[in-house]
C-alpha cells in the first residue's frame, strides 16, 4: 500500500499512526533515488511526498528561494533561470529528481567543489520527524546561527530522521559569461590536469573527467573567462562544447559510495540521534546502515 | 586553577556588557590531555561546566553561573599546516589571526574573520559558527571546518568528520555554543590568498540609496569579498577616534566594498561596482588598491565597536539578519525605534548578507536609559523577525537571545533542538541554560516514552555552589538515552 498525504496535517497523522504501530515507511518524492545507497527494509510502506511540491516563496532580490521538497531540480532551475539566477545544487542524477531528496541524501554535483555542497546551500527546512512533530529549523536568510543546527542534521540523513517537506536554498546570479569546454588531456594526466586547473589563477566553476577528457565550465566576466580559456589550452587541446553536456554527465553519474566503517563512539552518537528523532524506527529503517 | 573570588571576577563576563555571572572555579589545562582529564573529572562528579576561549563572544555564551569555567586558551598549538591539501590542524586555543599569520608563507589564509580576530580563538569560532565581513564570499566557520576531535561532556572522545558517511554530526557540532562538548583539535580549510584585492569606499547622502546599492551590486552576479555599511552615527564615532580612516563625516551612510580574486577581470568588476554606486546616488567613490590604503579604509570598520566607546561607557552590540531586500525598510524602522525610545543607534554591518549590527552606546549606571535601550532592542529584534529574518547571524544565542527564541521557532522545533543536545550531553552539564530556553526542553528518561510537559534542567541562577547541587540532581535523572 502507498500513503499519499496531501497536506502537512495529513502527513503528521500518517507518521504518528505509523509510529504508534511501528509500521515502517519508505519515503519517496520523485522516486529517482530508489536504487541509490543502502536498501530500505522491504516491508516498508511507501510514503509518497509528491504533494509537497511547488515554489513557496521566491524573492529574486534576496537570492534565496523556498520550495516544496518534492519540487524537481528541473522546476527549480526553470523558475530561477527566468530571473537570471540559479541554484548550484544541480546534483548527480537526473533533473527529474527532487530538491528534497537531494538535500536528504546530501548529493553533490559538479558545482559542489567551487560553489558548495548541499549542506552549504541549504538555509532552512520544514520536516516531520519520526514522532510526527513538525520541525522548522534554520530560516530563509543567508546567515543564521539561531539554535542548534537541525538543518545540517537533516541534510544527508537519508530521510531516516524526518520527512523533509520544504527547503530554503541559497541562489546565485548567473555569471555574465559562461562557457563549457572539452579538454583532451589523456586518462593518465586527467587528475593532474584537473588539479592544475583548480589551482590556477582562474579556477573553473566545474571540472569533471571522463574517458581522458575534461569537461570544464568557466564562468565570470569577459576578461576572466578569456584568461580561463588560456589556462585551459595550457593543459590540453580545448574545444567549445554544448552546455547540455552537463545534464548528460550528471544523469550518467551514480554518486553513491560504500560507507566507511565508523568508529564505535560515532556509531553510538548516530544511534542516539536516530532514537531521538525516530524512536520507533519507522522512517526509512536500515537506510543509514 | 583559580578559585579565589577576586581572581574569578575576571571571568564574570565576556564581550557582551550587562551580564555578570561568577564561576565556582576556573580551570586552564595546558594540553589536550589535561583538558580531557578535566572533562572526565567533571563528568565523574557530575559537575556542570562552561568551555571558554578568549571570552570575546557577544552573547553571554561563555558565562559560567556557579559552574566550572574551562578555559582553553592555553591549548594554542598549531599542530600542522598542509599546504598541498590546504588544511591546518590546530588546538582550540589558537587565535584566529595567528593561524592566518602562520599560513601566510604558503600564500594561504583562514577565511572567517570576525572583528575580534586578533583575540578570538578558533575553538570559540567553532562553538559560535563565527562569521565576519569576508563571509559574504567565503562562507562562515561551518564551511571551513572539515573535522574536529571532540570530548563529549561524559569524557568520551569522538572524531567528527564531514565525510564519515553517517549523520552530519560535525555540522551539528559547529555552532553548538559549547553545549555539545569541548573541541580538543580542529582541522580547518585554508584559502588561497587572492591574486588582487581592491577596496572601494562609496558615500551616500541617503541611507536608503546605500541600502538599494547593496542589492543592485549583488544582483549583477558580482560577489564582493565583503560589502559593509556604516551609518552617520558610526562614521562620526570612528572619525572622532584614533582609528580615523578619513570617512566623510557628513555622509548619511558609507559602503565599504571589497572585490578580490583573479587579477583577470577584477578591474571590470571594480568599474561595475563603481558605476552602480554612482548611478544609485553615491557622491564619491574612493578606490584603494595598495595594502596600506586598503588597510586604512578597513581600520575604521574593524575598530568601529571600539570607537563607539567614545560616545558612552557601555555598548550593546546587536546582531540580526533580514532578507537583503528588506534592508531599506528595516533601516528606516530601526531609526524610528531609536527615535521613539530616545536612544542612539549606530549601524555598522555586513550589508551584503543582510546581517545587521544595530549598536546602542549607553550608560549602564543610568537605569532609565538602560531600560530604554532594552525596549529598543526588543522592538528591533521583533521587526527583524517580522521581516522574515533571524535573531542572530553570527554572535550566537548564548544568554542574551534566549528571550527571542520562541518568537522565532515553534515549541516543537525548540524541543527538537533539545533532543539533539541530549544526544551529545544527556546530563545537560555542558554550558547549561544557554541557547534554548529550559522550559522548551522536555524531560527525557532512558528507555521510556517522551514525557510531555515542561521538564527542568540546570539553570544556574543560584550563584556559586547552587549550580553544583543542581547538577547532582540532573545527574540522578540523567544517563544516556
Amino acid at each position: 500500500m502507498t500513503q499519499r498525504p496531501s497536506s502537512l496535517a495529513e502527513l503528521t497523522s500518517v507518521v504518528s499512526e505509523a509510529a504508534a504501530c511501528a509500521g515502517a515507511l519508505r519515503l519517496v518524492a520523485r522516486g529517482t533515488w530508489l536504487t541509490g545507497g543502502a536498501r530500505v527494509e522491504a516491508t516498508a510502506e511507501l510514503l509518497q511526498l509528491d504533494a509537497f511540491s511547488g515554489i513557496v516563496e521566491y524573492e529574486p532580490g534576496d537570492l534565496t528561494i523556498t520550495v516544496g521538497a518534492a519540487t524537481t531540480i528541473a522546476e527549480l532551475d526553470a523558475v530561477t533561470a527566468a530571473h537570471n539566477q540559479w541554484c548550484p545544487l544541480s546534483p548527480w542524477g537526473t533533473d527529474d529528481g527532487s530538491v528534497g531528496a537531494t538535500i536528504a541524501t546530501a548529493t553533490p554535483g559538479p558545482y559542489a567543489h567551487a560553489l558548495g555542497l548541499p549542506r552549504d546551500l541549504v538555509l532552512g527546512l520544514e520536516c516531520v520527524d519520526g514522532t510526527g512533530k513538525v520541525l522548522r529549523p534554520g530560516g530563509k536568510v543567508v546567515k543564521n546561527v539561531a539554535g542548534f543546527d537541525l538543518v545540517r542534521l537533516m541534510t544527508g540523513a537519508w530521510g531516516s530522521l524526518a520527512a523533509i517537506t520544504r527547503v530554503s536554498l541559497r541562489l546565485r546570479a548567473r555569471p555574465a559569461v559562461d562557457e563549457t569546454w572539452v579538454v583532451e588531456v589523456g586518462a593518465a594526466h586527467a587528475d593532474a590536469a584537473r588539479h592544475a586547473l583548480r589551482r590556477s589563477a582562474t579556477p573553473p566553476m566545474a571540472c569533471e573527467e571522463f574517458a581522458g577528457q575534461l569537461l570544464v565550465r568557466i564562468a565570470g566576466n569577459a576578461a576572466y573567462v578569456q584568461a580561463a580559456r588560456t589556462a585551459l589550452r595550457a593543459v590540453g587541446d580545448a574545444e567549445r562544447a554544448d552546455d547540455a553536456r552537463w545534464a548528460q554527465i550528471r544523469a550518467a553519474t551514480r554518486p553513491f559510495r560504500a560507507r566507511a566503517p565508523m568508529a564505535e563512539a560515532v556509531r553510538l552518537l548516530d544511534a542516539g540521534v536516530k532514537h531521538a528523532f525516530d524512536p520507533a524506527n519507522i522512517l526509512n529503517p536500515g537506510i543509514m546502515g | 586553577m583559580l578559585e579565589r573570588p577576586a581572581e574569578l571576577l575576571v571571568y564574570e563576563s565576556d564581550g557582551l556588557p550587562g551580564y555578570h555571572r561568577t564561576p565556582s572555579l576556573a580551570v586552564f589545562p595546558a594540553s589536550a590531555d589535561e583538558a580531557l582529564a578535566v572533562v572526565r573529572e567533571l563528568a565523574a562528579h557530575g559537575v556542570p561546566f562552561v568551555p571558554r576561549g578568549a571570552g570575546t563572544g557577544l552573547s553571554g555564551g561563555a558565562l559560567a553561573d556557579g559552574a566550572v569555567l574551562l578555559g582553553l586558551q592555553r591549548l594554542k598549538r598549531i599542530i600542522d599546516i598542509d599546504p598541498v591539501r590546504r588544511v591546518a590542524r590546530v588546538e582550540p586555543g589558537v587565535v584566529n589571526a595567528t593561524l592566518t599569520k602562520a599560513a601566510t608563507k604558503h600564500a594561504l589564509h583562514y577565511a572567517p574573520d570576525p572583528s575580534s580576530q586578533t583575540a578570538c580563538t578558533l575553538g570559540g569560532n567553532l562553538a559560535e559558527n563565527a562569521g565576519g565581513p569576508h563571509c559574504l564570499k567565503y562562507g562562515v566557520t561551518l564551511n571551513h571546518v572539515v573535522a574536529a576531535k571532540v570530548a563529549l561532556p561524559d569524557g568520551t572522545v569522538v572524531e567528527l568528520d564531514a565525510d564519515d558517511g553517517g549523520y552530519d554530526l560535525l555540522g551539528a557540532f559547529v555552532g553548538s555554543e559549547g553545549c555539545f562538548g569541548v573541541a580538543l583539535e580542529l582541522t580547518v580549510k585554508l584559502t588561497p590568498n587572492p591574486e588582487r584585492v581592491v577596496t572601494l569606499l562609496a558615500d551616500f547622502t541617503s541611507i536608503d540609496d546605500a541600502a538599494q546599492t547593496v542589492s543592485a551590486i549583488i544582483a549583477t552576479g558580482i560577489l564582493p569579498a565583503a560589502l559593509e555599511m556604516m551609518d552617520q552615527a558610526t562614521v562620526g564615532a570612528v572619525e572622532a577616534s584614533i582609528y580615523a580612516a578619513g570617512y566623510p563625516t557628513d555622509a548619511a551612510a558609507v559602503l565599504l566594498v571589497e572585490v578580490d580574486g583573479a587579477a583577470a577581470g577584477l578591474d571590470e568588476d571594480v568599474q561595475a561596482v563603481d558605476g552602480i554606486c554612482r548611478t544609485h546616488g553615491a557622491r564619491d567613490v574612493r578606490i584603494a588598491t595598495e595594502p596600506a590604503a586598503r588597510a586604512k579604509l578597513w581600520q575604521g570598520r574593524k575598530k568601529a565597536f571600539g570607537a563607539m566607546g567614545r560616545i558612552a561607557p557601555h555598548l550593546v552590540v546587536q546582531d540580526a539578519v533580514v532578507p537583503r531586500t528588506k534592508l531599506p525598510s528595516l533601516l528606516a524602522r530601526i531609526a524610528e525605534i531609536g527615535a521613539v525610545n530616545n536612544v542612539r543607534v549606530c549601524n555598522v554591518f555586513h550589508a551584503g548578507d543582510g546581517n545587521l549590527h544595530p549598536n546602542i552606546p549607553y550608560d549602564a549606571s543610568d537605569r532609565a536609559e538602560s531600560e530604554r535601550v532594552h525596549a529598543a532592542m526588543k522592538q528591533i529584534m521583533q521587526a527583524c523577525i517580522d521581516a522574515g529574518g533571524t535573531i542572530t547571524g553570527e554572535h550566537g544565542v548564548g544568554l542574551d537571545k534566549l528571550a527571542y527564541m520562541d518568537a522565532l521557532f515553534t515549541a516543537d522545533t525548540l524541543d527538537g533542538m533539545c533532543r539533539l543536545r541530549d544526544v551529545f550531553d544527556p546530563a545537560r552539564r555542558a554550558n547549561p541554560g544557554k541557547v534554548v530556553p529550559v522550559r522548551y526542553c522536555r524531560e527525557r528518561r532512558p528507555n521510556r516514552q517522551m514525557v510531555d510537559g515542561g521538564g527542568q534542567m540546570v539553570e544556574g541562577d543560584g550563584g556559586a555552589g547552587a549550580g553544583l547541587r543542581e547538577a547532582a540532581t540532573v545527574v540522578d535523572r540523567g544517563g544516556r538515552a
